[in-house]
């Protein structure tokens, strides 16, 4: 067979571009940089990954949709593109957020270890092999947990990146062991090829076994309820930017894969979604996060917990958007996961801000923000807002989208209908505990004592960019939705 | 006698439950993840007794890499262990429960 490697070299331009710049980083970071402190160090490795992460945007955008590559082992079809594009968005989000704060030991590793799990979330957007998508996969899981456990000072960090790690370890093993059965059954590891062979042979029992191993595992991933167990420690202790990373960037990239491994791409048959039973399993999950999530949200009094079990709830609205996406293509659930990546990792910017100015992560330590920081109080404001789905903010219409793309086939004739239903129910819920949020930050006057909150420049922007975006694609939706 | 496929395929299920309850049930975070590893490999056994018995060598080229990124799960794990002790001077799972609301 032959191989074109100079389209795969373009394919990987993005890719390579990452690797390379976190290799120079490391370099300055040794040489150069040697004797500077932390918050230079910390401000240039980050200003390099910034740039590398831009112009990788670039090109990822100029080359476009180059269909399959290596004789279909990577498939950068369009949706391959808007996600590695909005992956290289939210780790540009990330990068940002996280300058300013000293309290990193190690800057360079930590901004070449975010590369890392950027170029790992790229190629999960485009593998179209078992074996290029487990890879992808944990070269995005090592660096989260490396990146979960980062500030050594603080014992919490070390132990929501042990608790991470152990979870996602196991996740790793039940996929690793549902796609080896896939491989037995179907005796490739192409998905594609796995496809025509699946159709072929129809329905086999130890498809079913394979099936629930890679759903236990992506439900681990996901943080979908009952696998949920692992997300408040992890988001509670980890480092923010850390946090905000986990909970954008790599839903993104996850559930994209996910819709992948079950729907296929457009040019190919279905792949697991042919399976008779999975849409029954993926509901409950749905259900059960979304009814755990939002609950259990309720009662929490740190905030970085409360946005841990709205992640839990967001993340079974997306189980429902990956229903919906059989039938209506990937356009309603990448909104979804893009508006909600980008109104998550900036609430957690706007408190990894606060936590540098000597806050805790209570709910209570956000009184009188409004006097405190007006910047901070009206980007959180936007933030939380989307994530409860008000309008005219980028939440809401990535909520519709779904939830119209769940209705639409037989309306209130089906299941999945009535979990889109119970979806809009919860919702309201979810606005409770957001709006909690959103009385302390601009309602409650400031505790006695409480000092004005100095913003760094670059965490500024980037919130405010951030802030920017949630509500142009709130009001422009189609700026999103035209590349489907 | 000869093994076939059906006995490797239970091996590589027993191997991945025991494992699996491993993982549930010990309490040092060491043989937990120890565990852990038993599942990979039940997994990374699977493939290569499919690959033998399909006549393909694409699962034996996937064990190789399977075992490459346990390696360095095991230096991240790990350090991430090693961590953790020094702020704790634990590895018990029981001890780890300062993360709450």
């Amino acid at each position: 067979m032959n191989i074109d490697y100079s389209l795969f070299f373009r394919a990987m331009q993005p890719e390579s571009l990452l690797i390379e710049a976190a290799l120079a980083i490391i370099i300055l970071d040794l040489t150069v940089m040697r004797r500077k402190d932390l918050s230079a160090r910390l401000n240039v490795a980050s200003l390099v990954g910034a740039l590398a992460v831009a112009l990788a945007a670039v090109l990822a955008l100029r080359n476009g949709a180059m269909g399959e590559i290596l004789n279909g082992v990577l498939n950068l079809d369009t949706l391959a593109v808007a996600t590695r594009v909005g992956v290289l968005g939210l780790t540009l989000l990330v990068l940002g957020i996280g300058t300013g704060g000293a309290r990193i030991r190690n800057p360079a590793e930590y901004v070449v270890i975010v590369l890392c799990a950027a170029v790992g979330f790229m190629l999960m957007a485009s593998a179209q092999q078992l074996l290029l998508v487990f890879l992808a996969l944990e070269l995005a899981s090592l660096s989260l947990y490396v990146l979960a456990g980062f500030d050594k000072s603080r014992p919490e960090s070390a132990e929501a990146g042990l608790k991470y790690f152990l979870f996602g370890g196991m996740a790793a093993a039940f996929l690793l062991f549902g796609f080896s059965l896939l491989y037995g059954l179907t005796g490739t590891l192409d998905l594609p090829g796995m496809s025509v062979v699946m159709a072929a042979t129809g329905f086999h029992p130890m498809l079913a076994v394979a099936m629930v191993m890679i759903l236990v595992g992506f439900g681990y991933k996901a943080a979908a309820a009952p696998f949920h167990l692992w997300a408040p420690d992890a988001y509670q202790g980890a480092p923010a930017p850390a946090a905000a990373f986990i909970a954008s960037a790599s839903k993104l990239a996850g559930f994209v894969l996910f819709t992948r491994l079950l729907w296929g791409s457009a040019s190919q048959g279905q792949m697991l979604g042919a399976t008779p039973g999975w849409v029954p399993v993926v509901w409950l999950l749905a259900g059960a996060s979304m009814l755990v999530g939002n609950l259990a949200a309720l009662a929490q009094s740190n905030v970085r917990r409360l946005l841990a079990y709205s992640a839990i709830a967001h993340a079974g609205a997306l189980l429902l958007g990956v229903i919906a996406s059989g039938r209506s293509g990937p356009g309603p659930l990448f909104f979804y996961l893009t508006t909600y990546g980008i109104a998550t990792a900036g609430a957690f910017g706007v408190f990894h801000v606060l936590e540098n100015q000597g806050g805790a992560q209570k709910l209570k330590d956000l009184a009188g923000l409004h006097r405190r920081s007006p910047l901070l109080a009206g980007c959180l404001m936007v933030f939380i807002l989307s994530l409860a789905g008000v309008p005219p903010l980028s939440g809401f219409f990535g909520k519709f989208a779904v939830f119209a793309a769940a209705l639409s086939p037989a309306g209130l004739g089906s299941p999945t209908g009535w979990l889109a239903v119970f979806a809009i129910a919860m919702s309201a819920v979810g606005l409770y505990y957001y709006l909690l949020i959103l009385k302390e930050a601009l309602v409650r006057p400031a505790a006695a004592g409480a000092t004005a909150v100095k913003v760094p420049a670059a965490a500024a922007l980037t919130l405010v960019a951030a802030a920017g975006l949630t509500l142009i694609f709130g009001m422009f939706p189609s700026l999103l939705l035209r590349w489907f | 006698m000869n093994a076939g496929l059906s006995e490797y395929l239970v091996l590589s299920g027993l191997l991945f439950a025991l494992g699996f309850f491993g993982v549930l049930l010990r309490k040092n975070t060491l043989v937990i993840y120890m565990c852990l590893e038993l599942m990979l490999v039940a997994s990374t056994l699977a493939l290569v007794a499919f690959s033998r018995f399909n006549g393909a060598l694409d699962g034996h080229v996937f064990v190789f890499f399977i075992l490459t990124v346990a390696a360095a799960e095991v230096a991240v794990g790990l350090a991430i262990i090693v961590a953790l002790f020094r702020k704790r001077q634990t590895v018990m799972v029981d001890e780890l429960n300062h993360l709450k609301n």
